[in-house]
């Protein structure tokens, strides 16, 4: 029975999670060279959900970040004649991160990002390329700032937030290579390993969340840069959203997660 | 050391700028326009050296006649010509007001009328089922006539076709003015008549800008359906020069296949898988871009000859006769 009941020198582990969902909308520019050598713009909006949580362990120095996120775009080309395609974008990141406190109201975090997007692109004008397919998985790095103040009483964090996938894989046909010949078995060379010198891909946001009661408001900026090349193919996405977002900070009480305190 | 570390910086920003080259840039004016178009057929189109044409010669004879006070008219009928120079049915520039084309058979000999076969052979008693209108002759010999690959073949709706055309004592496959549509709707069809793993031909698409860079040609199979009807009886393929691409492909095919014989004409041709491309100003062009060959190994694109050449005058349409159809049933009849 003694171990069961919490010593003097054992606590439950308190590991506050932020949860907070947002509508993001914006604009957005597309060149896919699959589908057509003109870049397109237009606008974009989208869904995304943030999961900000000290680990289980050493929870005072490390914390885990999980944003999933889906989009669509409409984009129409500079001629403004008519033609358009449509942009379906998934995503989803998981960060773990150091974090220091530099000051008392200044925090530092950096550490490792495992993240992954896919979609597609439709250009209903196109033939044999009326569609481009996107997959990749990433390995890289984050590194998030964040400063504590108050606004009208009321706790306020602004936080930066910059994420850079370094290596990993991703799909790209093989030069002008049909979607049906992949369908009749030819799939030979369509992984290709992802690095610098072939594409680059950033997120950056910038935000606010702001604490009325146990609903955290907030109010953020969101960057996507992309570009990529690929056996002749070009590749380049750029989103700026502005998002507004409802979480709350959630307690996390597991009697399996303990934290020592020493006297 | 801090010198070193400069170098290692440098080479790793310039390493990053790989990813971030441009592609052609061209201004919404007639010489972008044009210049776009030409770049993007040069890139992507993929038979110069089978049709041995001169791109970039024809570029110098064009670009002359490029000039800034030109109307959108004046620039599409001179692009529309210098894509005539390719001589490919798959090629074409798209502009709001018009399509310019090279399409062969609109200059040769028809060979077809819909009217005599419905009238006077099928005596406007026929199915109709996926695209495929379909009776028993006669002198008992099926007939179908399929004139759009863009339709899609149902599985099932094939099932009834073919056990309605099974007690037929052969079968022709009419596909004269069938212009293509979807590949896949070939292989449903081609399936039907084969009794093992058959090759079908092989593709490749470019792989870079050079006139000569592709992909190692990629040879594909057909399977014959499980729990469907197969077809194994004697069969004839009739074909004109309207039956163009997909159709092309068809015909190829079934050529190959050791029950079935083609008759008419020599087949449009169109064996580049056709790509969209697009101009500063939304213009679209259309080129063939992935070269298909036939079960032989051969390119089709100049079109697939017949077994069989027959040829159907405006006499013979006036008088209610189908030469062609005639030919087949008498191959059929006589087998």
């Amino acid at each position: 029975m003694a171990g069961a009941e919490p010593s003097d020198s054992v606590a439950q582990a308190l590991r506050p999670a932020r949860r907070v969902v947002e509508l993001t909308g914006g604009g957005a520019a597309v060149l896919d060279s699959y589908l057509s050598p003109v870049r397109y713009r237009g606008w974009t909006t989208g869904l995304r959900y943030e999961h900000l949580q000290a680990t289980g362990f050493a929870p005072q120095h490390w914390i885990r970040q999980l944003t999933v996120g889906a989009g669509y775009a409409l984009v129409h080309n500079p001629a403004r004649s008519g033609n358009k395609m449509h942009v379906l974008d998934l995503a989803a990141s998981w960060t773990l991160m150091r974090r220091w406190r530099l000051r008392p109201a200044w925090q530092l975090a950096l550490g490792p990002m495992i993240d992954a997007d896919g979609g597609a692109v439709y250009n209903p004008s196109g033939s044999n390329n009326v569609v481009s397919a996107r997959a990749r998985v990433s390995l890289g790095a984050a590194a998030r700032v964040s400063f504590a103040t108050r606004l009208a009483g009321r706790p306020l964090t602004l936080s930066a937030h910059f994420a850079l996938p370094v290596i990993g894989i991703w799909f790209c046909p093989d030069g002008y290579e049909s979607y049906y010949e992949i369908y009749l078995g030819n799939r030979r060379g369509l992984v290709h390993p992802a690095w610098w010198g072939n594409r680059f891909d950033a997120n950056i946001t910038v935000g606010a969340d702001w604490q009325l009661g146990g609903t955290i408001l907030r109010l953020a900026y969101h960057g996507h840069f992309e570009t990529a090349a690929c056996r002749g193919l070009d590749t380049r996405h750029v989103r700026h959203t502005v998002g507004i977002g409802l979480g709350g900070d959630f307690v996390s009480l597991s009697p399996r997660h303990r934290l020592t305190v020493r006297p | 050391m801090a010198t070193r570390f400069h170098y290692i910086l440098i080479a790793i920003v310039l390493a990053s700028l790989g990813g971030c080259h441009s592609p052609g840039d061209w201004s919404n004016d007639p010489r972008g326009n044009f210049e776009a178009l030409w770049n993007e057929v040069d890139r992507h189109y993929c038979f110069f050296e089978y049709k041995d044409v001169d791109w970039q010669e024809v570029h110098d004879r064009y670009a002359v006649r490029v000039h800034d006070g030109m109307s959108d008219y004046e620039l599409f009928d001179l692009c529309g010509a210098m894509l005539r120079e390719l001589r490919d049915g798959h090629v074409n520039l798209i502009a709001p007001h018009d399509v310019s084309r090279y399409w062969i058979w609109e200059r040769r000999p028809v060979n077809y009328d819909e009217r005599v076969v419905d009238e006077f052979y099928l005596n406007f008693d026929y199915r109709r089922a996926s695209g495929i209108k379909y009776a028993v002759l006669t002198s008992n010999i099926g007939y179908m006539h399929y004139g759009d690959f863009s339709v899609a073949i149902g599985e099932g709706n094939l099932d009834h076709v073919l056990n309605y055309l099974s007690t037929a004592d052969g079968l022709i496959i009419d596909v004269r003015g069938n212009g293509g549509g979807l590949l896949t709707n070939v292989q449903t069809l081609v399936e039907r008549f084969i009794d093992e793993r058959t090759l079908a031909g092989s593709i490749s698409h470019k792989t870079g800008n050079g006139h000569s860079d592709f992909s190692a040609p990629y040879d594909y199979y057909f399977e014959p359906p499980v729990n469907h009807i197969r077809y194994n009886k004697p069969v004839i393929v009739l074909a004109n020069r309207g039956s163009y691409s997909a159709t092309n492909n068809f015909v190829s095919i079934m050529k190959s296949l050791r029950q079935v014989t083609v008759v008419g004409d020599t087949t449009g041709g169109g064996c580049g898988l056709p790509f969209t491309g697009e101009l500063p100003n939304g213009w679209h062009v259309r080129l063939s871009s992935a070269p298909i060959t036939g079960p032989d190994g051969r390119l089709t694109e100049w079109g697939v000859a017949p077994d069989s050449v027959v040829t159907m005058t405006p006499a013979d349409a006036a008088a209610g006769r189908d030469p062609l159809l005639d030919t087949a049933i008498s191959l059929l009849t006589s087998h």
